[in-house]
């Protein structure tokens, strides 16, 4: 028997030295990287060579990279390694790109624009063509976002599986749909997919040890799903609960309970009455109460109403009032009439207890000249023989004041309304971002 | 497994398959043929360059119910790059390879050339240059051509199932389909060798005894 596989670990760094400045080098995916930029004077090397021939010399001042070349992280549950860093540009726009290597795992990209950071790796199958749309993995489509548009690499450090260049251009395509993009790159003898998935914020800072940024106002790529979009769903569905069970509630509460009636007479310009319904019951909650009068026999005139609703036990008094009226007439419009012979009076949030309710009643007659009339409250003269009219006198309980309703309705919908005013807000930056497509019609809208 | 020794320096040198007819001499990294009983160092070939790749001979794997042990290497380079192809010996005697670039396997197994057909077969067959994006139907999959190269034998190791003397150079085109199937087509003189297969990743296979390296934690799968 031969032995088996080596198990001991062997390191997977492999030191150099620059053939342009000497500097020393770590190679970190040997076999794999095809050139390295040095990082101390910025000549590309050919690490395909033995001889480590340099293939370029510096083009631009090195700049260190805001992860350092070596920083090891783990992403979503992989160790990565920082290998490689590029900065490209589309001539309006620049961003970072991060080579990250796994000996176990291969490749993959962390990408910066300057606000999020992305988290990709190269399609291991071409995206299938569905419309206007392409689709990956049998997953949700992509929209076509923009591009072909050329992209051009600015600054370049570290090691790659290519022959890495500054200048080197490529032709870029992007499709998006919320919280990712695939991008198809082409040049002369390759193409290329790949796929980059937006990261939480601070996620990639965590994993490679870097200042967290804060979530900000700028706008948002293409990608980006509004962070508003769950708490939207989520607003909406809560108030909409909330609102239908305030209104069972008001359906439910405006059934109303009869509590007392009573049935009296009042004197037209007669002496005031007092009637007194006694042992009004209030149980359980503190409750709104109805007071209606009705009198519907009034003809040009009116009855003052004071209620008095007493607290048998504490005396309290809660007091209202009503006006029961009725006028009728002709003028040169024809013939009028005016009066509401049903006044209700509320009284809101009486507590539990037993009470008595006083109604003093003064029923007057309305004339137009007090001349003609000798009694009544212009002349204060009470009839002795007044004329009766009956009134009744009801108190319900319960019963829900339609201002509150509305009231409470606005304010449950205060901040499913503030969410979607910044769903939308956002939604307009995210596209705003990308005005110069004009493929409008192919932009749908994402709140599916 | 038989062992024999080797003929150019001697050192004991074993043979996982009874069919493959190369050797690389771990020792002396002469190549020997075998022929019948007879075996004839058919001079040295280049030792494989230092890499991180974590496959090494003797890795185990799965393709599906089938469990395979990797038993030759071929390094190929070309202008921009290189990879390497593992010669993957099954437990039915059958041979696939798997090939490794850019971090990333492709678990392939030879094909009938009569699997072929498509443009990029008729291309072939007029002796035209392939160009990227050409399509190409294997055993019914459309497949698009991704990468064209002249591929040059850098190293080799192990058993194998053809020579690889110094400078060794053939046309390697692979392709791509939407499916992850890949394909890899390969000229060996006037000889058109065709490889179908997918995408696959060291825990698809379920690898074990694969190299570890200082400060990386060794995948669950392989542990």
């Amino acid at each position: 028997m031969t032995a088996g596989p080596a198990t001991t670990a062997t390191s997977s760094v492999k030191a150099l030295n620059c053939t342009n400045c000497g500097g020393t080098l770590s190679l970190r995916a040997a076999g794999y990287t095809v050139s390295m930029v040095c990082e101390h004077c910025g000549a590309t090397l050919d690490t395909t060579d033995p001889e480590l021939r340099v293939i370029a010399q510096a083009t631009a001042a090195i700049t260190r990279p805001p992860i350092a070349l070596g920083t090891r992280g783990v992403l979503r549950g992989e160790t990565w390694e920082v290998v490689g860093y590029l900065e490209r540009s589309d001539g309006e726009d620049g961003w970072s790109e991060y080579l990250l290597f796994n000996p176990y795992r291969g490749y993959g990209w962390l990408v910066d624009d300057g606000r999020r950071f992305s988290y990709g790796f190269l399609l291991d199958s071409l995206p299938d063509m569905d419309g206007a749309q392409i689709v990956i993995d049998q997953g949700r489509g992509l929209d076509h976002d923009s591009g072909p548009y050329p992209v051009e690499v600015k600054f370049v450090v570290g090691e790659f599986y290519w022959r890495v260049a500054v200048g080197e251009r490529v032709q870029v395509t992007d499709y998006v749909r919320p919280g990712t993009t695939v991008s198809c790159e082409e040049n002369d003898s390759e193409r290329t997919w790949s796929k980059l998935d937006l990261l939480e914020w601070g996620e990639a800072e965590r994993a490679f040890g870097v200042e967290p940024r804060r979530p900000d106002s700028g706008a948002p790529s293409p990608a980006e799903p509004s962070p508003w979009r769950d708490r939207l769903t989520e607003s909406w569905i809560i108030g909409a609960i909330a609102a239908v069970t305030l209104l069972i509630i008001a359906a439910m509460s405006s059934g109303t309970q009869r509590l007392a009636s009573v049935d009296a007479q009042v004197g037209l310009d007669g002496a005031p009455r007092t009637v007194v319904i006694h042992g009004v019951e209030i149980t359980g909650h503190p409750s709104a109460i109805r007071i209606s009068a009705q009198s519907d026999q009034l003809d040009n005139d009116w009855i003052d109403l004071d209620y008095s609703l007493v607290d048998k036990r504490t005396q309290e008094s809660f007091d209202a009032y009503g006006l029961a009226e009725h006028y009728s007439g002709s003028d040169s419009d024809g013939s009028w009439s005016e009066g509401d012979t049903r006044p209700k009076t509320r009284l809101s949030s009486i507590p539990p207890g037993t009470y008595d309710l006083v109604v003093e009643l003064s029923a007057h007659r309305w004339v137009q000249n007090a001349s003609t009339s000798f009694f009544g409250a212009q002349t204060g003269m009470v009839d002795p023989n007044p004329t009766l009219v009956p009134v009744t006198i009801n108190v319900d309980r319960g019963g829900m004041f339609a201002g509150n309703v509305i009231l409470a309705l606005i304010l449950i919908l205060i901040w499913p309304g503030f969410v979607l005013w910044r769903h939308l807000a956002f939604e307009q930056r995210r596209r705003g971002s990308n005005d110069d497509d004009d493929d409008d019609d192919d932009d749908d809208d994402w709140d599916d | 497994m038989f062992m024999a020794n080797c003929p150019n320096c001697g050192a004991a040198i074993s043979f996982r398959s009874i069919d493959l007819p190369v050797r690389v001499c771990d020792y002396c990294h002469s190549s020997i043929l075998r022929t019948g009983d007879a075996l004839v160092s058919a001079g040295k070939v280049a030792e494989v360059p230092e890499d991180v790749s974590p496959l090494q001979i003797g890795v185990r794997g799965r393709d599906g119910a089938r469990s395979f042990e990797l038993i030759g290497r071929v390094r190929w380079r070309w202008t921009d790059g290189g990879w390497n192809e593992w010669l993957a010996l099954f437990d039915d005697g059958s041979t696939g390879w798997i090939g490794e670039a850019m971090g990333r396997y492709m678990l392939l197994r030879e094909v009938a050339a009569t699997g072929l057909s498509g443009p990029v077969e008729r291309g072939l067959q007029a002796g035209a240059q392939i160009i990227l994006g050409t399509e190409a139907v294997i055993d019914g999959v459309q497949y698009r051509v991704t990468d064209v190269k002249e591929a040059t034998c850098a190293g080799s190791e192990g058993e194998l199932p053809f020579n690889t003397p110094p400078g060794f150079s053939m046309p390697s085109v692979d392709l791509m389909a939407a499916d992850g199937h890949c394909a890899s087509i390969q000229m060996d003189g006037g000889e058109v060798k065709l490889y179908a297969g997918r995408y696959v990743t060291l825990a698809d296979m379920k690898a074990t005894g694969l190299r570890a390296f200082e400060g990386w934690p060794m995948p669950r799968f392989a542990a």
